[in-house]
Parts: structure tokens; sequence; C-alpha cells
């Protein structure tokens, strides 16, 4: 039943892991582009829910579309004027360029929102379902319910739309895409600003059981690397199964070992997985 | 090279130096200088104002510095003709390899004649190494074991040791369940891995031993946890009647919120840092009424002083903010008595001195004296009891201000 219990968490976190990485990998996909400062998207995302929260009295759930819009928006900004410079760049003037925002975008919400650890209080925060022995805590459930129905939204605009075929044809050939008559640039913006947008709603799916401080993104950015090499770089498909495969190694390995190892067990698996499948899980299928 | 050819090219070199300089204005070892007005003492204080233990890095300073406001403006240190407190503050964020740059600095360039710091354990030891190797005074409210059991002359600790505060949290608890009839046989404990939370876990250990209780769940997690369920998961499997989180506060809040939903109800007894804070209350709302912890001090014991800070900062004067005025005062004594700054008059008088009246009223014992090790051994720990939105002390019972609650 532990152990049943242990999958049923995992499985609900993982949920989460998936989609804030999704934006790793697809911004890695469409651009080729590793962005090392995805993770403080997730804290401005945090940041974005708190005060919808604290002014305006919005549940962080409510405000996920919100942080989803302003980051969207920051994001084809920080494209236009920043990383478009850089895509035919040597790929150290890329890491320089991410690492740099990284730096900036942390402490420039140290300036803005001071250092302390800020939370929401929901009604439902402290609440749980019970399947027979099983515990079901409304707010991981919430945030795994978000998650997917904002999973299923990208895969529906990949597969169906325009934008979302023509974000694909330029991930898989830009010049073919470029001959098409796709605005090959457009994309690129397009894909960094969902990426990181994504990533947002993901911050804030996780602010009710979760405290935001402008630092929470080094708790998650290694984590979220792990998720999208596990399931394979630029894969989107890769990253739910990463990210699923992340929570569910974590929740199982508290059984047996203390939590304190519970990332030395995630890292084993991953080097495990790295030499027996150096792609990734679903590594080559995008 | 037509002019219009380098026009975008200076405008991204500006860019970049913009980025530069903001990033530079925000780097995390802001050092701020007061004006120094005529004669000054430097005094340094470092402090996490950046990282996972800011809060408490904040309410820390905000009590030295009501301390030194108050000093200079009843006139500055008299013996040294009215020199005034200038209060050099550094951010150690929350790493101790900072902590030991930023005290070596204060040392060289500031001329500091004492530091006051670092609240959390862990940075505080690693200044300690840079101010005992220097000869200058550390003022301390950390409670690691470690502080004062390495023979260092020049470290003084206003407050208990953890073992101590980990023993009184058990025994305090045990005392409080007796009264209301439960005799505790299981135990959980669960603690945040650095220095603090292992001291503290070890004392409660001891605590439990020697009453010969139980310990059903003894588990360490890392500090910047971000899932604590299988913590709770086991906690509830483990049958325990009570349990002690050693936490600050982004994991005491997931802790107290998990039990919550996963319907565990036993008492939760915490082990200060994170549960005896404002912001504790502000994140757990109604959840946080009756949740016990042990604490160093408490702002009940003297509500005349610890309003002075209540009413200029806007909250009740928590038990670090109340520490650290407390070695402010206690360094603004040992000025006037030895009518000097040289470090070794200080630590001649610092350990010779049964430190009375001002802000050392506020503390258990109502003085403050240091032993050869540089520890108070006059404070002895309370237990505190959220109760509508304040912290009562309800043991031991000559410092009690109301009764314990306990809900078994």
């Amino acid at each position: 039943m532990a152990v049943l219990q242990a999958i049923l968490d995992g499985l609900m976190i993982g949920g989460v892991y998936a989609v804030i990485s999704i934006g790793l990998t697809l911004v890695f996909g469409v651009m080729g582009i590793v962005n090392f400062a995805q993770a403080e998207f997730l804290m401005l995302g945090m940041f974005v829910a708190y005060y919808a929260w604290a002014w305006l009295g919005l549940d962080p759930l409510l405000a996920a579309p919100l942080a989803f819009g302003v980051v969207f928006l920051l994001g084809a900004a920080i494209q236009r004027v920043l990383i478009r410079r850089v895509l035919k760049a040597p790929e150290v003037a890329q890491i320089f360029l991410t690492v740099g925002m990284l730096i900036v975008l942390e402490n420039a919400a140290l300036l803005m929102f001071g250092s302390g650890f800020k939370s929401v209080s929901t009604p439902y925060q402290t609440s749980s379902l019970q399947l027979g022995p099983l515990f079901i805590s409304v707010p991981y459930l919430a945030a795994f319910a978000m998650s997917v129905a904002s999973g299923l939204a990208l895969f529906l605009f990949m597969r169906a739309s325009w934008f979302g075929r023509a974000m694909r044809a330029t991930a898989q050939d830009p010049m073919a895409a470029k001959l098409m008559g796709i605005d090959s640039d457009r994309m690129h913006m397009l894909a960094f600003a969902l990426g990181v947008g994504l990533t947002a709603f993901g911050g804030a799916v996780i602010l009710p059981y979760l405290t935001v401080s402008p630092t929470v993104g080094a708790q998650f950015v290694v984590l979220m690397f792990t998720v999208v090499v596990l399931g394979g770089l630029g894969s989107v498909a890769g990253a739910v199964v990463g990210g699923l495969a992340v929570g569910i190694i974590q929740s199982l390995s508290a059984l047996a070992f203390p939590i304190q190892l519970q990332n030395l067990v995630l890292f084993l698996v991953f080097i495990a997985v790295l030499a027996l499948r150096p792609k990734g899980l679903l590594g080559g299928a995008r | 090279m037509k002019p219009s050819d380098r026009a975008p090219r200076s405008l991204n070199r500006r860019q970049v130096l913009v980025a530069g300089a903001a990033g530079a204005i925000a780097a995390p070892y802001l050092i701020r200088d007061a004006v120094a007005q005529g004669k000054a003492v430097n005094v340094g204080v470092i402090m996490p104002l950046s990282g996972a233990n800011a809060q408490f890095g904040i309410n820390s300073r905000n009590g030295v510095e009501l301390v030194a406001d108050e000093i200079n403006a009843a006139g500055g240190i008299k013996a040294l003709g009215g020199a005034r407190i200038n209060l050099v503050v550094a951010d150690s964020t929350s790493n101790p390899t900072t902590a030991a740059n930023v005290a070596q600095r204060l040392l060289t360039q500031n001329d500091v004649v004492a530091i006051i710091g670092a609240f959390a354990s862990s940075l505080t030891i690693a200044i300690s190494e840079v101010t005992e190797r220097r000869g200058v005074p550390l003022f301390t409210m950390s409670f690691s074991d470690q502080i004062t059991s390495r023979g260092f002359e020049n470290i003084f600790q206003v407050v208990a040791k953890a073992s101590v505060l980990g023993k009184a949290q058990f025994d305090g608890t045990v005392a409080i369940a007796a009264t209301a009839g439960q005799k505790l046989e299981k135990v959980a404990i669960m603690y945040e891995d650095t220095a603090y939370g292992t001291s503290q876990a070890g004392g409660l250990r001891a605590g439990a031993k020697a009453a010969g209780v139980e310990v059903v769940m003894d588990d360490a997690y890392p500090l910047g946890i971000t899932d604590v369920t299988p913590l709770i998961n086991k906690l509830r499997s483990s049958g325990a009647q009570a349990v002690f989180p050693v936490s600050y506060l982004n994991d005491s809040l997931q802790i107290i919120r998990s039990m919550r939903q996963q319907k565990v109800t036993i008492p939760a007894i915490g082990g200060a840092a994170g549960y005896v804070i404002p912001d504790f209350e502000k994140g757990l709302g109604e959840y946080a009424e009756g949740v016990l912890s042990i604490s160093p001090a408490n702002y009940d014991l003297d509500p005349a002083l610890t309003d002075r800070f209540r009413k200029r900062y806007g909250y009740f004067m928590v038990h670090e903010a109340l520490e650290h005025a407390v070695c402010m005062d206690v360094l603004a004594q040992a000025m006037e008595k030895a009518k000097s700054t040289a470090p070794e008059a200080l630590r001649k008088v610092l350990h010779g001195t049964r430190f009375e009246g001002g802000w050392t009223k506020a503390m258990t014992g109502g003085a403050v004296q240091f032993d050869k090790t540089g520890l108070n051994t006059l404070s002895v720990p309370v237990m505190v009891q959220w109760r509508n939105k304040e912290l009562v002390t309800v043991w031991p019972s000559e410092y009690a201000k109301g009764k314990a609650v306990w809900t078994n």
C-alpha cells in the first residue's frame, strides 16, 4: 500500500515536472538553444500568481493563465531583443547569454520583490481526498490536473493548428520551412514565448503547496534538465515521460532510503539510462 | 565601413553594459556604510539577507538596528567620548564561503571592532574561523553546539546550545502532555540536515533516551526540500504520538500543510526557527493555531522592551531579533566598561562580567554571563504556543504567561 501511495504521489508531482520542463525542451527542439534561465521563468510565473492572489484575491490556479500570458509576452520580447541575435552565434555565446539572463532575472527579482519567502493561503491547501487507505492531496491533484490540461492544449496546438505545424516544420528543417513560406523568425519567437510561458504556468499551479522566493529557480533547474535529458532533449513527449519518471523515482526512493538520498537515486538511474540510451528514453522520436 | 553599419553594434555593447551594471548593483554583497559623523565605532553585522534564510536575516538586522539607533539617540558610547555606533551591514547570502569572505572584508576594510551574526549556525561557524584568527569578538544567537565547543576565545553565544534546546523541546513536551493526562511512548523526529537541525535532533534523541521514549521515526531532509509528502507518509504509518520537526520557514510550512492534508492530527512541536515567526502564521492561517515550539527566548517575557520593536517594524519581536538586540546591547555595555574598543580589553570584560539591565532583562535569567567557552550560562529555553496570531510562553512554569493547550 505504501508503494501504491508513493507511486500516486510521484505521478502527481511528476506531471508538474513534465509541464515545467516541456518549455525547456520546446525551446531546444525548435531553436537549438539550451536555455539555462528557464527555471527563472518558473519563478516569475510564481510571482505573477502570488501578486494576483495578494492584490486581486485570485486563486493561483485561476491566475495560471495570467502567469502564462505575462511571461509569454516577456518571453517574446526577450527572444526579439536578445536571443534572436545569438541564434547563429557560437554555442559559447548562447550559453553566456542564457546564464547571464539567469543572473539578471534572479537579481532583478531580489531588487523588486525582496528576498523573503512568500506563500499563498487557499481553502483547499490542507485538504485531501481519501480513496480507501490512499490519500490524494488536493493541491497536488489540482496542479497535476492543470498540468495535464496545459500539456494536452499544447499537444493539440502542435498537431492541429497551422502555427503548430509550422513550428514543427521549422524544427525539422529551417531551410525547407523557409522555402515553404514559413517565417522562421516568427516561429522562433512563438516557440520561445510558448516555452517560457508554459514553465510560468507550471510555476503558478505549484504555488498552493510551495513558497516563492527569487531564488526558488535553483531548486528546480537541475531537475528540469534531468527531466528533459532523461526523456530525450528536444522531444516534448520525452519531457512528459521524463517528468513522470523523475517524480516516481524520487517518491519510490524515499521508501527505501533516507529522503536526503532522493536525488542520488535519481541520478544513478539517470546515468544508467544515459549509458544504455544516450539519446534519452524517447531519443530521436519527436 | 559606413557609420550606419557601426550603429547597431555600439548599441549592442551599451545594452551589454547596462545589463552588466544591473547585475553589479544587485550583486549579493550589498555593503552599506552609514555616513560616519564625528567619532564612530564600526560594528559589523553579517546576516543572510538573500537566499533561503533571508527573512531571518532581515529580522535579526532589524533587532540590531533598533538597539544601535537607541544607543546613538541617547548619546552614543559615553566612555568613548560619545562615540556613535556605525553599523556596517553585509549580506552573507546563505552560503558559508560567502559569509567567511564578507567577514574578512569587514575586518580588513571597515575596521570593525566586533561582528554580530549570522543567524544560521553554518554561517556563524564559517565567520568564527575568521574572527578567531583576527582575535575580534563575534556575538551570535546561532544554536549549534559546535560554536562554543571548539575552544575559541572570541565567540559569545547569548542563547542555550542546540542540544539543550532539543532536550528542552522534548522535556517540555513530555511535561505538557503529562499535565493533559497523556503519557508519551512513541515520538517522531524530522530535521533539516545543516548544523542547526543536526545538533538539535541530537538533543531530542538524548531527551527521548533519558525518558525511555521510543523514537519511531528519525529522518533528516535537505534544507531546500520541495516535496515533503514521503516524510509525512512515513510519519502517518509510524504510529508516533507527537512529532518534533526542526525546520526553517519554507520546510515548516510544507510539513504542517502536508500533515493537515493527510489528516495527521498528532501535536507538532517545532524546533524554533521556522515555527516562531509571523510568516509561519501568515502562511498557515488558522492551521497555525495551537502549534507548539521551543524557543530560546520570547517577546512576552518583557513586553515593555519588545513593544518598541513592534512599534517600529509593525510585527512582534521575533526571538532572533530579540537575541541580536541583546548581542548589540552587551557589546555596548562591554565597551562602556572597558573604556576601549581594543579586542583584548573587550574580551577580558566579556569573560568576567555579569551584564544586567537594558535588553538583557528580556532574556530568561534576566541577565547575560559568558563562561570561558563564550556560552551565556543564564539562558534557558522556553516552550511557546501559537494563540490568536501571537506566541504565548507556556513552559517552564516560572516563565509561563499562559496554560498550554494539548490535543491528543
